[in-house]
């Protein structure tokens, strides 16, 4: 016989009450654990797909839509630029590199992103197996994306119009798998990367099927030369020290024909230095048609959105933590108060106050572990199956995992509030006067 | 051997403390303490027992004088060397007959003997409900578990308040000589305070308050 055995044995003889505080105490961990890993791998998420990627040019509509679109694939994109334009801009001598992209279609949902080979560098992605694509209809696929639709090398299939998985719009164009990425954690994982010629092709395809008159498109692109001849003048009348570049453009332009009257949906871009954000977005956006968006910026406002939804549920799981708090301060309290002559008779068997602080304490913080690594477990469990089954619309669910930190950060805040209700429930046994106890109850 | 000197003691809201006879006791010798209810006798016995202090005097068992001992000390000594006997027959709710045994041993520092305890289980005859919890067990039952929580652990002295003033005469009389039996098996003194004059006859020191 011990003071551990008689604790077990007195939380054993009120299992109800036990079990009733556990589920509670259990209850308001979970939610505060789950809180805190939701919390932080969205914005891990976040921050990590940011990875280099300083400016987000894309058309002209919300600079956070253009973000999520663009680098969370999330969104729908504001629009399409043009590939000429695009181009213009990503010659300044400020860009260290400027990323297109261009996209429209999907595979189950899994968004289908045209762009370069250094769109992969943003991620630090790296080939599981195959190859970078060479020519169009080739794709590499991101982990979870070949886990979830088990798309292996040499697969093919086709993709259909639009962003969310339908079988109406499907596009007759196979697209083949030549290369799948090691995994990322980060939402490379869950795209289809592809060249642009194949996001080009497979429209192009489409259009001269849907057009009815070739006039109507002949006359589409003149009015888009015309324009963008207007934005050339008005580039060198701004820059005349940039010459020589504009010349290289020209020429560069002329070689790619094919180029001038194809469409991008953004440029990602990375600067040589970050002294570049001060000026060059506010230029984009006041001297043409394009708009430039700060992600950083961007994510931050959006934060600032959600975060009134965190904190609220953060309070809530708080509030229940303290009724969990106070349930386990009442059921101890009671059984003190309850059981004062039990423990009156414990201490003429020769228990010290100490030992019967320490049978109590025992009781209460078997209570706390055994609700937390149930809430933990909740946790776990919960969070996986929720995932699993919401898909959370984005086809992302890399969570992250929680870190040492966060569990103690909620360990330590249950241990006070476990320490506190204990504290206050044998405040009564170090006042207790064994005589008046024993002689009183009758 | 047990004697107190001088013992007054002094209630919170009462002005003038009230006095107690010495008493004095050596080896082997045992006491009934008769009184009317309310003229202090469980004060006296919780004297006894350290669990009041005492205004002037002092208590002294077998050479220690349990007024000098620290409260930490004292509820050692006590677990040590006094076996009570309660009134309200009581034991602890959440453990079994044994259970109760085995953690009486446990506060008052004494090693569990299996042998020992199954004799002792035998004599006051509990063997048929050891595993049984306190609210599964008689009232006889519960009474004799008492008897058998204040001797298990070889005290000095025990001190029994009214044992028998809820007993028909037939189970009084067993009561107390289970209480004898066992103080004796013990060579404990045995010290019981009544109001209940059947035992009288039971015990050749008498005090009356």
């Amino acid at each position: 016989m011990n003071i551990w055995k008689i604790s077990i044995k007195n939380l054993k003889s009120k299992s109800f009450y036990t079990v009733l505080s556990i589920i509670i105490l259990a209850l308001s961990i979970t939610l505060l654990l789950g809180i805190q890993q939701i919390k932080s791998s969205f914005e891990y998420q976040m921050e990590n797909n940011l990875g280099d990627i300083d400016l987000v040019i894309g058309a002209k509509g919300s600079p956070l839509q253009l973000v999520l679109a663009s680098i969370l694939h999330l969104d729908n994109p504001t629009g399409n630029i043009k590939y000429t334009e695009a181009k213009k801009l990503a010659k300044n001598r400020l860009i260290k590199t400027a990323v297109p992209i261009s996209y429209g279609d999907n595979y189950k949902g899994y968004r289908i992103v045209g762009t370069t080979d250094e769109f992969y560098n943003f991620y630090n992605a790296e080939l599981e197996k195959g190859q970078f694509t060479k020519e169009a209809f080739q794709v590499v696929i991101g982990a979870t994306l070949a886990k979830n639709l088990n798309l292996k090398l040499g697969d093919n299939f086709k993709s259909s119009h639009g962003l969310v998985d339908n079988t109406i719009d499907v596009h007759d164009d196979k697209l083949i798998v030549v290369g799948i990425l090691k995994p990322t954690q980060k939402v490379i994982d869950c795209l289809i990367v592809t060249n642009l010629e194949t996001v080009w092709d497979v429209h192009d395809h489409d259009d001269e099927e849907h057009t009815d008159s070739h006039e109507s498109e002949h006359n589409d692109s003149e009015a888009h030369e015309a324009h963008e001849h207007d934005n050339e003048h008005h580039e060198h009348d701004g820059h005349d020290e940039h010459d020589h570049e504009t010349t290289d453009e020209a020429h560069h332009d002329h070689e790619n024909h094919y180029d001038e009257d194809k469409e991008i949906t953004s440029l990602l871009v990375q600067f040589r230095s970050p002294v570049a954000l001060l000026n060059f977005p506010r230029k984009v956006n006041e001297s043409s048609n394009l708009q430039a968006a700060i992600p950083k910026y961007e994510l931050d406002r959006l934060y600032e959105f959600t975060s009134i939804g965190f904190k609220t549920i953060t309070w809530i799981a708080y509030l229940i933590l303290i009724i969990s708090g106070i349930t386990i301060f009442v059921n101890l309290y009671k059984m003190v108060k309850e059981r004062a002559f039990d423990l009156a008779i414990l201490r003429t068997y020769g228990a010290s106050n100490l030992q019967l602080i320490k049978m109590i304490a025992y009781e209460g913080f078997t209570v706390a572990i055994i609700a937390f690594l149930a809430g933990f477990l909740f946790v776990k469990v919960g969070l996986t199956l929720v995932l699993k089954t919401a898909r959370l619309g984005f086809k992302q669910n890399i969570i992250k995992t929680l870190t040492f930190e966060d569990g103690m950060q909620v360990a330590i805040l249950v241990f006070i509030m476990v320490t506190l209700s204990i504290a206050l429930a044998i405040y009564p046994i170090l006042k207790m006067n064994i005589s008046t106890i024993l002689s009183n109850e009758k | 051997m047990i004697q107190t000197q001088n013992l007054t003691f002094k209630y919170k809201n009462q002005k003038t403390a009230i006095g107690f006879p010495d008493i004095h006791l050596k080896e082997n010798e045992h006491l009934l303490i008769l009184g009317k209810s309310g003229i202090g006798k469980t004060t006296l016995l919780h004297l006894l027992a350290g669990l009041l202090k005492p205004e002037t005097g002092n208590v002294t068992i077998n050479n220690t004088n349990i007024n000098t001992l620290s409260s930490s000390k004292l509820d050692k000594f006590r677990g040590e060397n006094v076996g009570l006997v309660f009134q309200q027959k009581h034991a602890i709710q959440s453990l079994s007959v044994i259970e109760n045994l085995q953690a009486r041993l446990f506060f008052s520092n004494k090693k569990e003997n299996q042998n020992k305890l199954n004799d002792l289980l035998e004599q006051l005859n509990l063997t048929a409900c050891k595993n049984n919890k306190i609210n599964q067990i008689s009232e006889g039952q519960l009474q004799r578990l008492g008897i058998a929580l204040s001797v298990v652990h070889n005290p000095q002295v025990i001190l029994a308040d009214e044992p028998t003033s809820s007993l028909d005469d037939e189970n009084c009389e067993a009561v107390i000589n289970l209480l004898k039996q066992q103080a004796e098996k013990n060579k404990a003194h045995l010290i019981v305070i009544t109001h209940d004059q059947r035992i009288k006859s039971f015990f050749e020191n008498t005090m009356t308050l």
